[in-house]
């Protein structure tokens, strides 16, 4: 991937703003809780430099990894700090830590990236689908290289839209990240009007 | 214990050292591979953050390849005075934490290609590999020390030494 103009990361900022907006929609819905959603960053990073802009590379945290199939290759994933994870499970009468909090974690990041990647593809026309999630926890940085390595082959960058969500009133927040592989980058900015 | 200058290395990155007192240290290896060489008499130690295992293409991060990492650590060794015959090699990494393929018919295991590719250019580099702790679906951590100690440690587990030596 080459360097991306500042409009065109303006414009990726936008399509996040607008998707963890309607994201954080779906989780105050689903826990009849208010939620606030920080201004996304969207950055293009060397990518050795990609795992510190997500978190510290050593934090325990669980990954819920969503494939996306269709127009553009791309995986979501949600990260959460593996005690806010637990927290959210018990906001939905779940005991963390069990195999049923795993897959309400795992069905938690389904609902989040079905509405982010829903308006996505309503402002792109792109048609987009996700394929089954895929919970883990372990350390931070194990996590993101693993996601990123499966669509680094042909780029030394990464692009990252990274979304932070925070349950008001809780010690629980999750970062929500769209990592798209180049191709995927371009295909969003040419039906967006804003190619290089 | 002295302290230690830890010299992160990261995704696609190469370091070498022969001061007492640094260390090496490559956290949260998932499908990545951190390869050590180690010259134990001399005191000198390398690692490599391997993500894939061959270049498709010119440029880029000299360790992101395992085709590529291996004889550019091995040079960056060579620099520092170590013969080829002294190095050890040892291996973390290579798990597979998820399984995100994509794409028809590459349903790959990132980890184990990794793995394969890194023993297949270090047994053309005739270097011996004489400890590793790869596969399974668990991050890892690795630190190397000059002095010859290889340590890894699985998330939320022990710190195990691979290779015993001088920790310094």
């Amino acid at each position: 991937m080459t360097a991306l103009s500042s409009l065109q990361l303006d414009a990726l900022r936008e399509l996040a703003n607008i998707g963890s907006g309607t994201a954080g929609t779906a989780l105050s819905q689903l826990l009849g809780r208010s939620v606030d959603i920080s201004v996304p960053n969207a950055v293009v990073l060397p990518l050795a430099e990609a795992v510190e802009a997500v978190g510290p590379a050593e934090q325990e945290v669980t990954g819920v990894a969503i494939p996306l199939a269709g127009d553009m290759d791309a995986v979501v994933l949600l990260v959460f700090p593996v005690d806010d994870g637990g927290t959210l499970c018990a906001m939905l009468g779940v005991e963390a830590g069990t195999a049923d909090a795993i897959s309400a974690l795992g069905e938690i990041g389904n609902i989040l990236a079905a509405s982010y990647i829903g308006s996505l593809g309503a402002m792109t026309g792109l048609d987009l689908d996700l394929t089954p999630p895929q919970t883990v926890t372990d350390m931070l940085a194990a996590i993101v290289a693993s996601v990123l390595a499966t669509r680094a082959a042909g780029t030394d960058t990464a692009l990252i839209l990274d979304s932070e969500l925070r349950v008001e009133g809780e010690e629980c927040s999750l970062s929500f990240l769209l990592l798209p592989e180049p191709g995927g980058v371009r295909e969003i900015l040419a039906r967006m009007g804003v190619e290089a | 214990m002295t302290p230690v200058d830890e010299i992160a290395v990261r995704m696609g990155e190469i370091a070498v050292s022969s001061a007492p007192g640094e260390v090496l240290l490559s956290i949260g290896l998932g499908s990545c591979i951190g390869l050590a060489l180690v010259d134990q008499r001399r005191g000198i130690a390398g690692l490599a953050h391997v993500m894939l295992p061959e270049a498709v293409a010119e440029g880029g991060p000299a360790g992101k390849f395992a085709d590529r990492a291996v004889p550019e650590l091995v040079a960056r060794m060579a620099a520092l005075g170590t013969s080829r015959t002294a190095l050890r090699a040892v291996i973390v990494g290579g798990a597979q934490m998820f399984t995100l393929g994509g794409g028809a018919g590459s349903a790959l295991d990132i980890g184990v290609r990794n793995e394969s590719a890194v023993r297949a250019a270090l047994a053309t580099e005739r270097i011996p590999v004489v400890a590793s702790a790869t596969g399974g679906a668990r991050g890892r951590t690795i630190r190397v020390f000059p002095g010859g100690a290889v340590l890894s440690k699985e998330a939320g587990g022990a710190e195990i030494e691979l290779m015993p030596g001088v920790r310094a």
